[in-house]
């Protein structure tokens, strides 16, 4: 493995994804949870993800 | 709390991406060298987020919680007293002398500076710590799970210690470094969502403050109601805080000796900062780590703040009783399961498992290297080939898993061997900072001073437990002293042994021949040659890095005094 930020990016946005989905087709709660919930944390973690692998493939780039 | 479809699904795509990260590194992993000690390799970032990681442990995040909850902002002490200021002094005065003898391990270090038989004192006790106290973490996320999500206790731990098996198994070291870096993320990341939300639940932090400070009011602390809301204030006086410790217990039982022990001579974390790939990186790896380390108090203490702050606002089932106290361990589940839905609360229990994995691995790695450098090439073969030291590693990996799940098993047996071995490795390593200070920075020191320093220290520990009584332990020989609580017994024990083990290190050393001065190469302050950074930019050297750090962890205490 040449460079971490690969699977670290990657992960982040297959969980990103998992949430989306949650959020769109699983109708769960918990008792104090906001309702968009995991809309938002899977947005950030998609974000978080993407931001991972430009970092890496401007690093391979360089 | 009952996870569904998506949440198993989440979990699955970790481990399987952390096996699969033990995979691709096993490919680089050719040497025993490198399986063992990374071979100096891994790039800065990477060294410095495993740094935390593998302290990060889940016995640490829950525990951190709870301490929230229990203590309110007192317990940022253990971040901004207790382990920043040893990072700095890691990263500043130490690592030079880690990094430039090429010792492979901590022990190591002590044979090179020492001689044998201070090195098998520190290797043995290590590998037994490391050991029992990966079995104690291990059956503390048994019980959790068997508690909260109704798994088998046998499942959960046999099926996360199995994954650590395979990953360090596979890749080592770096295996185990590189997977702390993606727990770290995960750690932060899926804890973060849980602060948020609680805190903003609770009215934001003027919110938390006032709740807190009614909670107070209205129960053991009438007299100083803000109490859960400071971190010196109430420092004056044992009894006027929650943690029942004077400050100069605090300053220098916690932040001298414990955090320095800790941080600057524990090989678990140590072995991080020396794989990082040149000297100048070693140098920068607790510092860096310490910016994050620094603002972690958001992730774990604030939620348990914020979660006395719901109990106030009569919100059920966050915190519950036991005895005629409250659960503090059960704190952070109970959060969970009043804030995360199916989807997030997978994020939030993966997050557990890969705390407690960092925790095991780092563990884990670090027994294999000492036993495998420091016993057995030291005491049973000397002079073997690399791949036979290799080969030596793996099989350790294995056995070392072994007897964690064992002491693991023998921990559910009996609830006092747990408590009291708690206790013991709360101030064992206390005196090991003393060597470790003396060896470094006076070059009189000698090898027999350092083992009687070192076995004085721990005599003078034993003698303090087994002489002084707080909260029920302690006290079998007579009680001479009684300390106001179990905190301030611990800390003042590591305070006594350190000073013990500084005394007699130095009188025996100077009663005895120095070592030659030619031996001392690179091992001792004067002897070595110092690192030159100056061709580098101002935020890739220690000097300011160690001084903006420093400024800024001063700032957090002044903030919250």
């Amino acid at each position: 493995m040449d460079d971490l930020r690969v699977p670290i990016g990657s992960f982040f946005v297959i969980l990103g994804v998992m949430l989306l989905i949650a959020y769109f087709f699983v109708t769960a709660s918990a008792p104090l949870a906001s309702p968009r919930v995991n809309l938002w944390c899977g947005l950030a973690m998609l974000v978080f993800g993407a931001i991972m692998l430009w970092l890496a493939r401007r690093g391979k780039a360089s | 709390m009952k996870p569904g479809l998506i949440d198993y699904i989440i979990l699955a795509t970790y481990f399987l991406y952390v096996l699969a990260i033990g995979w691709l590194v096993k490919r680089r992993v050719k040497t025993g060298v490198q399986f063992l000690t990374s071979g100096h390799s891994i790039p800065v970032w990477v060294t410095s987020l495993a740094f935390i990681a593998t302290n990060l442990g889940a016995q640490e995040v829950i525990g951190m919680v709870a301490s929230g909850a229990k203590y309110g902002m007192l317990t940022c002490n253990f971040y901004w007293l207790g382990a920043v200021p040893g990072m700095i002094i890691l990263g500043v005065f130490m690592m030079p002398f880690y990094y430039g003898s090429r010792a492979r391990s901590a022990p190591e270090y002590l044979k090179l500076r020492f001689d044998e038989k201070t090195r098998g004192f520190n290797a043995i006790t290590f590998a037994v710590m490391t050991i029992f106290s990966s079995g104690i973490s291990m059956y503390a996320l048994g019980l959790l799970f068997q508690l909260v999500l109704g798994w088998s206790f046998a499942n959960s731990v046999l099926l996360s210690a199995a994954i650590v098996l395979v990953y360090t198994y596979l890749g080592g070291l770096t295996s185990a470094i590189y997977n702390e870096v993606l727990q770290f993320f995960l750690i932060v990341l899926g804890f973060a969502p849980l602060s948020i939300m609680a805190v903003m639940k609770a009215g934001g932090w003027a919110g938390v403050t006032a709740r807190t400070t009614a909670w107070m009011a209205g129960h053991s602390f009438a007299q100083n109601p803000d109490v859960m809301m400071h971190t010196w204030k109430y420092m004056g006086h044992a009894s006027s805080n929650l943690m029942g410790v004077e400050w100069f217990g605090m300053l220098f039982g916690l932040g001298w000796v414990l955090g320095c022990s800790y941080w600057c001579c524990n090989f678990l974390v140590v072995q991080r900062a020396m794989a990082a790939n040149s000297m100048a990186a070693s140098r920068l790896t607790p510092l860096i780590a310490s910016i994050p380390k620094m603002v972690m108090p958001v992730v774990v203490i604030a939620p348990g703040l914020a979660a006395i702050a719901l109990h106030q606002m009569n919100v059920p089932g966050i915190l519950v009783p036991k005895g005629n106290t409250y659960n503090y361990n059960l704190v952070l589940t109970n959060l969970m399961a009043q804030f995360y839905p199916s989807g997030l609360l997978g994020v939030g229990l993966t997050a557990l498992f890969a705390s407690f994995m960092s925790g095991m691995a780092g563990n884990v790695t670090a027994f294999n290297t000492v036993f495998t450098y420091d016993i057995y090439q030291s005491y049973i073969r000397k002079n073997a080939s690399d791949a036979h030291y290799f080969k030596v590693g793996r099989i350790t990996t294995v056995v070392g898993v072994l007897l964690s799940i064992g002491a693991a098993y023998w921990a559910a047996q009996s609830n006092n061997i747990m408590d009291f071995l708690q206790l013991v490795f709360g101030f064992v390593n206390a005196p090991l900072f003393a060597t470790f200070l003396l060896g470094m920075f006076w070059k009189r020191t000698t090898g027999h001073g350092a083992f009687a320093g070192l076995v004085v220290g721990e005599i003078v520990a034993t003698l303090t437990l087994g002489l002084s009584r707080a909260e029920g332990t302690g006290g079998w020989f007579g009680v001479v002293h009684v300390f106001p609580s179990a905190m301030a017994q611990n800390f003042w024990i590591a305070i006594l042994a350190f000073a013990a083990c500084f005394i007699f290190t130095v009188l025996v050393s100077l009663a005895t021949a120095p070592k030659p001065v030619a031996e001392l190469e690179n091992l001792v302050y004067g002897y070595t040659k110092m690192p030159v950074e100056d061709h580098l930019p101002w935020y890739k050297r220690p000097g300011p890095l160690a001084v903006i750090v420093g400024i800024a962890c001063i700032l957090f205490n002044l903030w919250f005094w």
